[in-house]
Formats: structure tokens, sequence, C-alpha cells
């Protein structure tokens, strides 16, 4: 008996490590290409349709709870673009269809066995899987977000009192983005090396602008043991030091804006500080769009003639940008530490990319707290050197406080260029090199 | 009230409308016309700033601060050069003007101080200036006082203290071109306009900065990076304390300790070279550094006496001690521990002050290795260097015995006449910096060990010995939500304990008296600050408090920043002091130097050893917060950034 129990006891834990069923090349055609056979479709929608305070609650459907309500208070509209499809680099694809059957989940939340490189979990999500949302984080966290690396380059966030619209702040940033391993495009394959401590990935953020934060640099290593913390660093320009950050600074407001670190590119965490729950697959819309089919903003132009999204209604929080109808899963993420300033976030993830496009945030109370929208630019109609790189370029960006009625807007300029972010720049001795 | 209504300034017009100039400037910024940054086109030449107007009044005392500052930011990159990549030049002027001097005169200024009276407990209770008991016509004491008179003076720490029995001083304190009397040559010897525009020197110091970097690719991916020209190198991982941070000297003239190192330390004409070697086999980061400086030597400023901020009250001892060999001085209760007495020139005070040439030897060289290991960070630090604080060494060969009618010019044991000198000084220390993820706290750890600093020690003949002197400071680091005064955005915690133990003390009790080395033989200074942020990070309270456990010295300085827009912060701030103040030591006037007419043993002798007052030593066992007791501040700062 006391056999049976064991016997039993261990089916289960190997069933819950184990995919649902084990993926095959259809789920990795139909994780990549889901557009390849048709778009999806609401009636009375269409490209060039603009949803607004009186149309709001005919679509409200396909707007998530955020959008339907700030379209309905007449805060803001949304003007609907054809649904395009976001080709992911074929070398990540590729490497999904590599590791195929060889990827699972560990024991505990966090842990990963046999990935390489790609989409760990390509198959469609089921309600039935437990650990569904876990697979769909370890999808975000290995997805192909600005590729093996990136700048942004540079990036202005802009603080605004949403009631009166004043401009508060505005900060001029640059961004670099680098993968340490799983890497599939850009040498050296599949990792950088020497690597001691198998960092995963490393952000490097440096603030030129306004004068009192220029030289703020912080730096964040991730690690690919996602049980260990991440390690990061912040140089503080009148000081003349690099600081170790405490992690609970990375749920502060990152320099008094509406955004914290771990807001970074919709959840910048650990996956193990989070329980995981897939909430289901729906058809909504969400910022995808052509940048350069876009009407830009006349402001910050650069000297290459590059120019960024422009913002207007409300507060002037909103980017003017167009809106797809495409395919999400809906994934919550609640903190396990009691202490963490939110109850919960309700990710809008794009199931083709994998990116997160759409992101409510839930107070300790439970109420909603902010909305946080990263708008994706097709790499082919923006900057020559992202073309046919199979990266959705983070373009632009709103983090809407409502209970403040504040937000934080975001103009990038998104550079998929090594160049832009050698290895050396991601080290702590970077920050003091480039303080001054 | 800090602003003694006694102090409403004359209609002089000419300070008063340079003290206004910068708010003027200010303002005009805010009305539209505004300074503007420069970037070139191609983004390669910047060029930034600010104008700030920090003005400070002292209870008791009026104005303290009126400080105008204009400084300028500019780099331009260079990008490739030969094997050298990303080439560039960064400068940093900076010009203020300290209002101080002109509005506040009667206290900082041309009309500072005034007569003074020395202590007499066994004689007439007080003395004037040059008419003490023991004086002219006894012996050989007295001084000339037409070249030393009794004017433009205060009593040597009376803003902390009165005499109380024991050692009284009188310390000129007009700038050095109104009253050369004591003023130390190329040390302490600022004119009016070298403290009202401190940066305009023949040291350059309106060029905070100007350096070339460059970096030098290799082979194996690692790069060497250089960097020569006038600089900060900034070592360690502490903030307020300076354990490693000791390459660059500080200017504590400009506020004490309570300004930012990186605002005061005095920058130096260096050369560094950075090998980094990046990630290794073993390490996430790894790097070596060496630092060598090869500018002239140059002493902290430690405040000159007459000034507003002088770190424990150590310009002024030093002035008056200084004017006590050229000039000759009175010193309350002296003669047998009683009697104000008038010493004539070159018997007591400060001789000679010797700066180290510009030579070879005399540069100063450090190396550190830098790192991270598995999420600790670490460095280890050596640097041979000279003490950027002067050691009185009482080693005055031409000294002279008043109590005989001949001259000797001769070396006395245990004489309180001294010269100045900046030892070496090697250090070896390392620093770590680690989370600890259950606590979720950062801690810092920092520690020095130097040979070869000299201290004071009323037990040596010479008046001074040499001990190793350990250092140590570990900080924590916690961002902590108090819900109760914000829901929303953390506080941050940073608790230091910073520790000094020096290794070779010398210290005895005699006749109820403390002799030998006055500083603690192990004390400790403990930090807290406490910040918080409201409306967008742009409004920040904070408090930020220090205790020195030995002497008992508190200090509380709470403050609101306010970023009125991207370009204007208003700082208000106060600074207030609290704790036992000065402290008595053995001051020597029984240290018998003239046996036997100074006494009936030999000199030294440790039987004759009662008298001890606040004076002089008693600062080293008050530090730097203890010394500042009298000087509480209301603060406002005011700064455009373009």
């Amino acid at each position: 008996m006391r056999l049976l129990k064991t016997t039993l006891a261990a089916g289960l834990i190997v069933a819950a490590t184990l995919p649902a069923h084990a993926a095959t090349n259809e789920d990795v055609e139909k994780s990549f290409y889901p557009y390849k056979t048709g778009v999806p479709t609401y009636e009375g929608l269409s490209a060039g349709l603009v949803i607004d305070q009186s149309n709001a609650d005919r679509f409200k459907d396909v707007l998530d709870p955020a959008m339907h309500e700030f379209i309905s208070q007449g805060w803001t509209k949304i003007t609907v673009g054809e649904t395009t499809s976001f080709d992911l680099h074929p070398n990540y694809v590729q490497a999904t269809r590599d590791g195929l059957g060889k990827v699972k989940l560990g024991e505990k939340s966090g842990e990963i066995e046999g990935f390489v490189a790609g989409r760990p979990f390509p198959e469609e999500p089921s309600m039935d899987d437990p650990r569904a949302g876990e697979k769909l984080a370890w999808n975000y966290k290995y997805g192909y977000n600005w590729g093996d690396n990136a700048a942004i380059y540079p990036f202005y966030w802009k603080y605004k009192d949403m009631n009166s619209g004043k401009l508060e702040r505005t900060i001029k940033f640059n961004f670099h983005f680098l993968n340490y391993m799983h890497r599939v495009n850009q040498e050296p394959l599949p990792e950088i090396m020497p690597n001691p401590s198998q960092m995963f990935r490393a952000i490097y953020v440096q603030a030129l602008e306004p004068f009192d934060v220029k030289d703020t640099q912080l730096l964040i290593h991730r690690y690919e043991n996602d049980l260990k913390r991440d390690s990061a660093w912040l140089y503080l320009g009148f000081q003349r030091r690099v600081r170790r950050l405490a992690s609970g600074q990375v749920t502060d407001a990152f320099l008094g804006s509406d955004v914290m670190i771990e807001d970074f590119e919709g959840y910048n965490g650990r996956i193990n500080d989070m329980e995981w729950t897939f909430k289901g697959a729906k058809n909504i819309l969400v910022p995808f769009y052509n940048h350069n089919d876009l009407k830009l903003s006349e402001e910050h132009k650069e000297s290459d003639g590059y120019q960024f999204v422009e913002m207007g209604d409300k507060g002037n929080c909103f980017p003017q940008i167009t809106w797809q109808l495409r395919k999400v899963y809906e994934l919550e993420n609640k903190p396990k530490d009691p202490n963490h300033p939110i109850s919960k976030r309700v990710h809008y993830i794009d199931a083709q990319t994998f990116t997160i496009p759409r992101t409510l945030t839930y107070d300790r109370k439970g109420d909603l707290w902010k909305s946080w929208q990263i708008g994706q630019a097709h790499p082919d109609h923006h900057l020559s050197k992202n073309k046919g790189t199979g990266v959705a370029i983070d373009d632009s960006f709103t983090m809407i406080d409502v209970q403040a009625m504040h937000c934080t807007t975001g103009q990038f300029k998104g550079q998929v260029d090594p160049s832009l972010n050698p290895a050396r720049k991601f080290t702590v001795q970077n920050l003091r090199a480039s303080g001054r | 009230m800090f602003l003694d209504s006694k102090k409403k300034q004359p209609g002089r017009k000419h300070p008063v409308i340079h003290a206004a100039l910068l708010p003027a400037v200010i303002a005009a910024c805010l009305s539209g016309g505004q300074a503007v940054a420069y970037t070139s086109e191609d983004g390669s030449v910047q060029v930034n700033g600010f104008v700030e107007n920090a003005t400070y009044a002292r209870r008791h005392v009026g104005l303290s601060k009126m400080r105008n500052t204009v400084q300028i930011e500019g780099s331009k990159d260079y990008g490739s050069k030969g094997p050298f990549s990303n080439v560039s030049f960064v400068g940093t002027f900076r010009a203020t003007y300290d209002a101080v001097y002109d509005l506040n005169d009667d206290q900082f200024g041309n009309k500072a101080g005034g007569s003074i009276g020395m202590e007499s407990v066994g004689g007439s209770g007080t003395t004037p200036w040059g008419a003490s008991d023991i004086s002219t016509g006894v012996l050989g004491f007295g001084f000339d006082t037409t070249k030393n008179p009794n004017e433009g003076l205060i009593s040597l720490g009376s803003a902390l203290h009165e005499t109380e029995g024991g050692v009284g001083m009188g310390v000129p304190v007009r700038p050095c071109d109104k009253d050369s009397r004591g003023c130390i040559d190329d040390y302490l010897d600022f004119d009016e306009n070298e403290l009202k525009y401190p940066e305009f020197n023949d040291r350059l110091d309106f060029l905070r900065e100007a350096y070339l970097d460059a970096t030098m690719p290799t082979e194996s991916g690692a790069t060497w990076n250089f960097r020569l020209g006038r600089q900060q190198v900034v070592w360690g991982r502490t903030d307020l304390f300076r354990v490693l941070d000791v390459i660059n000297p500080v200017d504590y003239s400009r506020h004490n300790i309570y300004d930012e190192l990186e605002d005061i330390r005095i920058p130096m004409w260096m050369a560094t070279g950075e090998y980094r070697m990046g990630a290794t086999e073993t390490f996430d980061d790894l790097n070596m550094q060496f630092v060598w400086n090869f500018d002239k030597f140059r002493p902290s400023n430690l405040g000159q006496g007459g000034t507003p901020y002088a770190i424990l009250d150590a310009g002024s001892f030093f002035r008056a001690m200084k004017n006590c060999w050229d000039n000759g001085c009175s010193v309350a209760n002296f003669a047998g521990g009683a009697l104000s007495t008038d010493f004539p020139a070159h018997v007591i005070g400060i001789r000679d002050v010797h700066l180290p040439d510009w030579s070879l030897s005399n540069s100063q060289f450090g190396v550190k290795l830098e790192g991270d290991y598995q999420g600790l960070g670490f460095s280890l630090n050596a640097l041979t260097f000279r003490s950027q604080l002067p050691s009185l060494r009482g080693v005055v060969d031409t000294a002279d015995n008043p109590f005989t009618t001949a001259i000797e010019s001769e070396a006395f044991d245990y004489l309180i006449a001294f010269d100045m000198h900046f030892p070496r000084v090697n250090l070896i220390g390392g620093s770590l910096d680690f989370y600890v993820d259950d606590i979720k706290s950062v801690f810092r750890v920092e520690t020095a060990y130097t040979q070869g600093e000299e201290f004071a020690n009323t037990l040596r003949p010479e008046l001074y010995s040499e001990s190793d002197v350990f250092r140590y400071v570990v900080g924590w680091d916690r961002p902590t939500f108090i819900p109760f005064l914000n829901e929303r955005r953390a506080f941050l915690l940073s608790a230091q304990l910073f520790g000094e133990y020096l290794v070779d003390h010398e210290r005895q009790s005699v006749n109820g008296i403390e002799v030998g080395i006055p500083n603690w033989e192990i004390n400790h200074i403990g930090t807290f600050l406490i910040k918080g942020w409201y409306k967008n990070d742009r409004v920040s309270p904070q408090v930020i408090m220090a205790h020195d456990f030995r002497a008992h010295a508190s200090v509380i300085a709470p403050s609101v920043d306010w970023l009125i827009s991207d370009n204007l912060r208003l700082t208000v701030g106060a600074n207030i002091k609290v704790g036992d103040g000065a402290q008595e030591f053995d001051d020597c006037r029984a240290c018998n130097p003239f046996p036997p007419f100074t006494g009936a043993g030999a000199p030294g002798d440790l039987s004759l050893r009662n008298l001890a007052g606040f004076e002089p030593l008693g600062r080293f066992r008050s530090g730097p917060i203890g010394m500042a007791q009298a000087e509480d501040e209301f603060q406002v700062t005011l700064r455009y950034r373009f």
C-alpha cells in the first residue's frame, strides 16, 4: 500500500513537470505563424475604424478592461490597424524546433530543464495544465524580445499630470540589452564566454538628461538560475560611486517615474518571485503597428531624420498609434512576497511574439493601480538597420497611474545593433568608467 | 532666531550687488531668459552646468555662508585615435563668490574680531592681550604689542567654551591681507579675495577637472583605460567617511564635513591606468587600477582661523600658534597654571610648515584590484601617499628660553614649539558589498590599515608619535516601506558604523588628568539616514543623523529637496548639534620644558603633570561634530541646472 502511494505521488510530480502533450513541429508553426492562414476578426471591426467613447461598449470584448474604461471616459480613442504577422527571426524559430521534446519544467517554480534556445514551450497552453502560466512566463523570459541584443538609443521618458497635462519632467536615457546565453543570431553563439556566474541577460541604463540625473547609471544582471536573485547596481553621478541595489528597489518608482524596474519590458524579474496563472487565450486589440506609417512627433527629431511616436489625448498620456486585433494569452502574476507593493499583474501576452504589450497592475487592496502599455513596431517598417531582424521593436509606452492620475510616457529609438552593446558595457566597472 | 537682528547689513552697494548677482541670474533663467546646455549636432561636444546660491545662517552669528557658484561642465568625444578608442576630453570649471565676507564682515571679514582678555585665575582675573600678569619686565617675557596688537582677535574656542582655568590663546581672525598674523605661508594664508573667490588661486582651482580619457583594446578582449589630467579618483563604498577615499585631499573650508565629497575633493593632476579584464573563468568582473598622483603635494584645507568652517577649529589653533612663534602671544592661565603669560616670539608656537616639494619621490602611487565574485563585490587597495593632515612635531631647534637673557636658539624637549610635517603614509585596505536577500539588505564593508600617521602625544619629548591605524566602516542599506508615511514608495534606510583604532595608542592617567595621545584609542561614529520621496520623486525629505560615541556629540540634519522643474532645485535644511561639546586633556602647561624654571624635575616629568583644559588638545576628543557644537545652522540652497 505504501509503495502504491509513493508510486502515485511520483507519477503526479512527473505528470506536472512534463508538457501536457509533447510539442510538435505543427505546434511550432502555429505558435510562430498564427496568422498564416488568416487573421482574427470581430464583427464590425476593420482597419481604419476609430473606437471612441461613442462605440466603446460595442467593442468591449476586444478591449482589455482598462482600455475600455479609458475610452468610455473619453480619455483616448483607438484607431484600428490591419493585423500583420510579426515574424520572429528564423534562427530563433529553428532553435525552438531543435529543442522540441527536450524541455520540461523542474519540480519547483523557477526551474527548467533541457532548455538550449528558442521558445521553450511552443505548444498551445492548456487551461487543464496547472503549470501553464509558468510555461508562458518561461516563453516570455526566453523570448526574442530585442533579440540577442539591442539598444534604445535614445529613450525619452516624460512625467505628466494627467489631469492638467502639465509636463513635469523629461528624462533622456540610453538603454542597452544583451543576452549572454541562448543566443541564436549574433556571434558568439550560443553563449558569451567566459560567463562564470551563468548570467543569462544584462540590462544597462544610462541617464543623459536633465543634468541633475546625468550620469546616473543602472546595471542589472539576471542569472540563468531563476532561483538566484538578480544583481543590480546604481551609479549616482553626484556621489561618483557604484551602489549595489537591494532587491526592494526594483519595486520602487524608477527615478520618480510611474515605472518600477520590475516593470521593464512588461515584467522584469524572476519567475520564482511570482505565482503564474494562465487565464485563457483571446483576441483583443493590442498596440502593434508600423512606426513609419504613423504621424510622428516633431519633437526630439534625430539628426538622421528619425522621429519618435507622438503622444496625445488626455494629459498627453496616450501614444498616437494604431492597434491590431491579435491573439493574446491572459496571464496573471501574483507576488509571493507579502510586502510587495502590488497584489497582482494581469499580462496580455502577444501569442506570436511573446512580448507583453498590455499589463494591468493592481494595488495591495486589489484595485486597479496602473495601466502599462508597450507599443510594438514591426522591424521592417522602422529604422533601416532593424529591417529583417525579426525583433518586435518596443517603440512607445505609457504607464498610467489611474489612482494618482499621473502618467509616464516613453518614446523609443530602438536599434538592433550589436556594435552598441559590447559585453564590456555590462560590467560594474563600466559604470565607474562611464561616470563623470 | 538664526539671523541675529543686530546683523542688519549696512548700505554697502558693492557686496550687495555681488550677492544679488546669482539669485538674479537664477531669476532671469526662471523668467524665460534661460541659460541652455549645448550639444553639438553630432553629439560629440556637450556643455552644461549650473548656477547656485547657498545661503546659510548660524545661530547667534548671522550669515555664515552666501556662496554663489557657477559651474560649467564640458566634454568632447574624439572617437578613435590611433590605437585608442573612445578618446574624450572632460573639463569642469567652477567659480564661486562667497558674500559672507562682505555681508557679515564683522564676523568673518575685515572687521572681524576685536580686543580680548586672557584669564588669569591666580592673578588679576582677566588681563588684556599683551598685558598679562607675566609680561614685559619679567625675565625675557613679553612681546611687542605694536606688531601684535590687541585687535582683530578672538579667544581660541570661545564659540564653544569659556577658558575655565585652562589654556587660552588669541586667534587673529581677519583675512591675511588685512592681518597677516598667524598666517602660514602656502598653507593657511588666504587673503580676502581668496576667501571670497576660493577657486582663483595659484593652483588654478577653478579648473575642477580637465582630463583626457582613452581606451586601448587588447587582443585578449581586455581593455586598458587611461585617464590623464586633473581629476578625482574615488575609492571605496562608504558615504561620508574617508577610509579608502583618500587619494584626493579635501576642502573642509567649504562646509566642514557636510558637503558632498564630490564637491569638496580637491582635484589633483594624476594619471590612472585601468586594466579591465571583464569576466574571467572565476570572476564576473575583474579590474586592476594603477593611480599615479604626480601633482605637487596639497594638504586638505582645514579652514583658516576666522573663517566660517574650520574642521576641529584646527585652523584657529594653528593661526594662534603661528602668531605666538612669529610675534609672541598672551596665554591664559599659563605660568604656574594660573597666571596669564606673555610669551616672546620664538618660544612657543608653530615655527614652520614643511610642505613636500614636487619631486618624483614625493609623488603618490596606488593600486586597486576590484571585481565581483558570485554576487560579492570586492576591492583590494594599496596606496602610498602623504598625509593630508599636518603633524605637529615638537622638534624645533631654534627656540628660546624666556627665563634667561641669552638667546639659546636650540631644541627643548616637551616644548610646545612645532614644525608642521606631512608624513608619508602607507595604506592597505579593502572593501566588500553584498546583498542578503532574507533581510532585503545590502551591506557595505570598508577597511584600511595605515602606517605612518602621526598624532599629538604629550608623553613624548617631541610631543608626537606615530601610530598604525585601523579604520573600518560597516554600512547597511535597506529600502523599507513605511505605509503610514507613504504606501507606494519605499524609504531608504541607511546606517553606517565607522570605527577607528589607534594601534600604538599611548595614554596614562596622572594626577587626575589624561596625558599622552588625546585621540581616543578606539572610537566609533554611527550615522543613520532616512530618505523618502513624494510627488514622483520631486519632493524628497530626509534626515541624516550622526553620533560620535566617545565624544558624546551628535548632529541632526533634516532637509527637504524640492525639484521645482527639470532645471530648478530648492533645498531647505538645518544642521543641529547636541552633546557634551568641549572636552579636556593634558595641555602641557606642566610639561616642564625649561627646568628648573618651569619645575624641579626633568622635562616631561609625569609627577608634575596636573593641568588639563579644553585647549588645545581637547579638540581631538570632541571630534569634528563636538567641536562644531555651536554651529547650528539653517540652510537654503537654490540651484538652476542647464
